[in-house]
């Protein structure tokens, strides 16, 4: 049990890697508070506190705001626009989740924060490299790697701060992906092949780093945006091979 | 002209890329050094292009020596010093014999060492005018991502990286700025050896099939030329980039500025 007697704050509870970290952190030890947009969702378990909660909303936050041990930011949404197809609207949605909930959270959170903390936002590889028609979603993933290197050096040595940017996941929006294709089966085959393990990421994958980086033995790592893609980004985009 | 007055010696000066550098260099007024196995080079022709060929194995410490010591007699100092010389062996590890392994550092990686070893004297020489003296590695973007079927290449690469780096710390003090350039895909006999190789390139393919796909893979629909490459190495060369130092400078038509492209 390496988190027990620890408290933990997840956003994005409700479904895929929040849910996933929330179920990891539970089987560890940790007393867990999860939040999202809407109702407390079915199936999760009882034990867990459940806040209504839109992480854009500052105010909200500073409400919800508790002393914790862990922060994890998961909560994300993204939109498929280029930067000129995209409304003000759509960066209001996916700014104020993404960037302006991170750093809610964080300015909320990081006050009541003992000694020894961790937060864990959760970036992604496309705040590294591009995914096409994905403009405000990547911009968005690199504001927080910076933000997670700011907190690390400014909040140091009490409070720990990484990311970890996932690369391509199992959940229901990776399946839907691939419906649009001319060929699922065929798009799905070219997809696993770039990946060096051969297969996608599920939810577990996440959560077991989340774990690692939450616990005593992360102590030294601070600062550092640790990418979990199954080999995906180590390789060419030219990989693997398109002749 | 921007290196009116400069003198520049350039490894690897009768290949595809180090005979664009040294066609740019001696357009912009410097005086240049092209330094080879052979005056040939792997294009088998050589251009009476108006620079001074040297004789020069990068792997062989004697021959780095000599090069230097007729730089010396003839200038008394080096402005610019390019390390273009460069082999590909397209195996994984397990493929990879010994020998290979130990012919790709000693071409890529050794032979940068052994030519910045010998240049540097005659490089500060040069910066006592006060203008910086310019020495430019060539890294690769396989240095930071890999392609499949290349193991020793991506290292020897990966091995530039850090000591453009360690060079730019050491030398930076005395007026020597240090910056490698890592090219993406380049037409160059290297890159044609790679579509027609044994390796998980070409493997035999229609060439002009295999053109296109690695052209619609990097964003700007094409592959890059070596006149591409000698634009970056002539700034970085000049005195605009005087603050440039310790980088690495990816030039790729935006290949590794994007996660893989799928197949949707």
């Amino acid at each position: 049990m390496r988190l027990a007697g620890k408290c933990a704050f997840v956003t994005g509870g409700r479904q895929g890697i929040g849910r996933g970290i929330v179920n990891a952190f539970l089987s560890e030890g940790a007393t867990v508070t999860t939040c999202g947009r809407g109702p407390r969702p079915g199936g999760l378990p009882e034990d867990v506190v459940w806040h209504e909660l839109n992480v854009s909303d500052p105010a909200a936050v500073n409400i919800i705001a508790e002393a914790t041990d862990i922060l994890v930011n998961n909560a994300g949404v993204q939109v498929e626009k280029t930067v000129v197809d995209t409304t003000d609207a759509d960066w209001e949605l996916v700014m104020g989740v993404n960037a302006r909930g991170v750093f809610n959270c964080c300015r909320a959170f990081v006050p009541l924060m003992p000694k020894g903390g961790s937060i864990i936002n959760i970036g992604s590889i496309s705040g590294n490299v591009a995914d096409p028609s994905m403009a405000l979603y990547n911009a968005s993933k690199a504001f927080v790697h910076g933000l997670t290197r700011s907190i690390a050096v400014d909040h140091g040595p009490d409070i720990r701060c990484n990311a970890i940017c996932p690369g391509w996941i199992e959940t229901g929006m990776l399946d839907a992906g691939f419906d649009l294709a001319d060929d699922p089966a065929k798009a799905k085959q070219d997809a696993l092949a770039r990946h060096a393990v051969r297969r996608f990421g599920k939810p577990d994958d996440i959560a077991a780093m989340a774990v690692w980086l939450a616990s005593n033995e992360a102590a030294f790592a601070t600062g550092q945006l640790f990418v979990i893609d199954g080999g995906m980004t180590a390789a060419s985009p030219l990989y693997p091979g398109l002749f | 002209m921007k290196l009116d007055g400069k003198i520049a010696l350039v490894t690897g000066a009768r290949g595809g890329i180090g005979r664009a550098i040294v066609a740019r260099f001696i357009k912009e007024g410097a005086t240049v050094y092209a330094a080879d196995l052979t005056p040939h080079g792997s294009l088998n022709a050589h251009d009476d292009d108006g620079s001074i060929f040297l004789k020069l194995d990068v792997t062989q410490e004697a021959d780095a020596i000599a090069a230097m010591q007729a730089v010396r007699r003839g200038q008394g100092k080096l402005d610019i010093l390019v390390n273009a010389a460069g082999i590909e062996i397209e195996k994984t590890v397990e493929e990879t014999t010994l020998e290979e392994w130990n012919q790709s550092f000693a071409v890529n990686s050794t032979g940068t060492f052994l030519t910045s070893k010998y240049a540097l004297p005659l490089m500060r020489e040069a910066a006592k005018s006060g203008s910086s003296a310019s020495l430019i590695n060539f890294g690769s973007y396989d240095g930071f991502i890999a392609d499949p079927g290349l193991a020793a290449y991506c290292a020897t690469k990966g091995a530039v990286h850090a000591l453009t780096r360690a060079m730019a710390c050491d030398h930076g003090p005395e007026g020597i700025r240090v910056n490698a350039i890592c090219p993406g895909y380049i037409d160059t006999p290297m890159l044609q050896s790679f579509f027609n190789g044994d390796g998980s390139g070409g493997g035999g393919g229609n060439i002009e099939t295999l053109q296109k796909a690695v052209r619609d893979v990097h964003p700007m629909r094409t592959y890059g030329t070596p006149t591409d490459i000698a634009n970056l190495v002539n700034w970085l060369a000049s005195d605009e980039a005087r603050y440039a130092s310790g980088q690495l400078w990816v030039l790729d038509g935006g290949l590794s500025a994007q996660v893989q492209q799928m197949k949707l």
